[in-house]
């Protein structure tokens, strides 16, 4: 996840009439800051407390993307969206490292490097608007937009009542509304990973645990979860760009 | 959206959820639910009509309750006009995508964790 990458894209994109719009899907604006001004942004930077775009948008994980046209129709449904090569994804794992942190790499690893082609793609779509072979049909962006029913829509609501209830109540109070959000719309990645690394990380940390282990509050954990249920990739909308 | 009270205006539905309720249902991009009971002629407005008719489900806890989104196409989207969900700068200034219109957008959600 790289912000300085999409700040480089939005340098390039922002003289055809585009811009990159970030937002980060964090309920303390607090754990987002950071990397936020460090990337020195001239898109807009946002953040969305109640994780409201995941529902509004289809997004199931970070980082995905949706396009937006000129007249505010989406081109693009939720797709995974990095726009280059992840770091350390060739090299090999180092020896020595714990084996929960070997387990995490090659999850990691086995994500499919789809960065440089989305680029394109996106490059691709802003010069070219509506006639990019990218830009999809409204029909198509419904269709292809994820599955989601009554369950998916319940953890919705759980969710944000659990979120509500973490402000106003205590922590304690978002837990079991969050589990049952976990357990309605299990390929949302991203309820999960809220939920654990605000369990995981410890008080006082300079930065959030991207880890989340096995811990005390949820039966769950980022590590069980991707090398059990078989792997990152199975929790990754791969943008469909070569037989679009 | 979350509900304190059921007294919730059409405005303030339409506002939170992207769906207005108008005199013909309720609707959104090129869609209209029909709503009968929803938007009185008086203009008050029945949210539980609403998300009934909408498939919004609802969950709540004492006092308070959650609406979850529309289940109307069986996918995450209904329509393809995007949503316009209210979001915030990091110096908490209210910020909405409609405000780009004209523009080409690339909305990417990313995380601290």
């Amino acid at each position: 996840m790289s912000l300085p990458g999409w700040q480089a894209l939005h340098e390039e994109i922002e003289a055809f009439g585009a811009t990159v719009v970030t937002v980060a899907l964090d309920v303390d604006p607090d754990h987002a800051r950071p990397f936020a001004e460090a990337a020195k942004a001239t898109h807009p930077s946002l953040v969305d407390t109640t994780h409201a775009t995941n529902a509004a948008f289809g997004f199931s994980n970070i980082p995905m993307a949706v396009w937006i046209d000129e007249d505010g129709n989406l081109v693009r449904p939720a797709e995974a969206a990095s726009i280059e090569k992840a770091i350390g994804r060739d090299r090999p794992i180092p020896d020595g490292l714990p084996d929960i942190v070997v387990k995490l790499f090659e999850a990691v690893r086995e994500i499919p490097d789809d960065g440089e082609a989305y680029r394109a793609a996106i490059v691709d779509w802003v010069k070219n608007g509506a006639s990019s072979r990218f830009a999809l049909s409204p029909e198509q962006v419904v269709e292809l937009s994820r599955p989601s029913g009554g369950d998916e829509a319940r953890a919705a609501a759980c969710f944000e009542i659990g979120n509500h209830l973490r402000r106003t109540v205590s922590a304690d109070a978002a837990v079991p509304w969050w589990k049952e959000a976990h357990r309605l719309d299990p390929f949302s990645l991203a309820y999960k990973r809220q939920a654990w690394t605000l369990v995981t990380t410890p008080a006082g940390a300079d930065a959030p645990d991207l880890m989340q282990g096995p811990n005390d509050v949820y039966d769950t954990n980022l590590v069980d979860t991707v090398t059990n249920d078989g792997g990152f990739k199975a929790f990754i909308v791969r943008p469909h760009l070569g037989e679009d | 959206m979350i509900i304190e009270s059921w007294d919730v205006s059409a405005d303030e539905f339409h506002r939170s959820t992207g769906w207005e309720p108008k005199p013909e249902g309720l609707c959104r991009g090129e869609i209209c639910v029909p709503a009968p009971g929803a938007l009185r002629s008086d203009g008050s407005f029945d949210v539980r009509v609403a998300a009934d008719r909408l498939g919004m489900p609802i969950v709540s806890d004492g006092e308070v309750s959650a609406l979850g989104p529309a289940t109307l196409s069986g996918r995450a989207l209904a329509t393809a006009v995007a949503a316009d969900p209210e979001l915030r700068t990091f110096d908490g200034r209210p910020f909405r995508l409609s405000s780009l219109r004209g523009k080409k957008v690339i909305l990417l959600a990313w995380s601290s964790y």
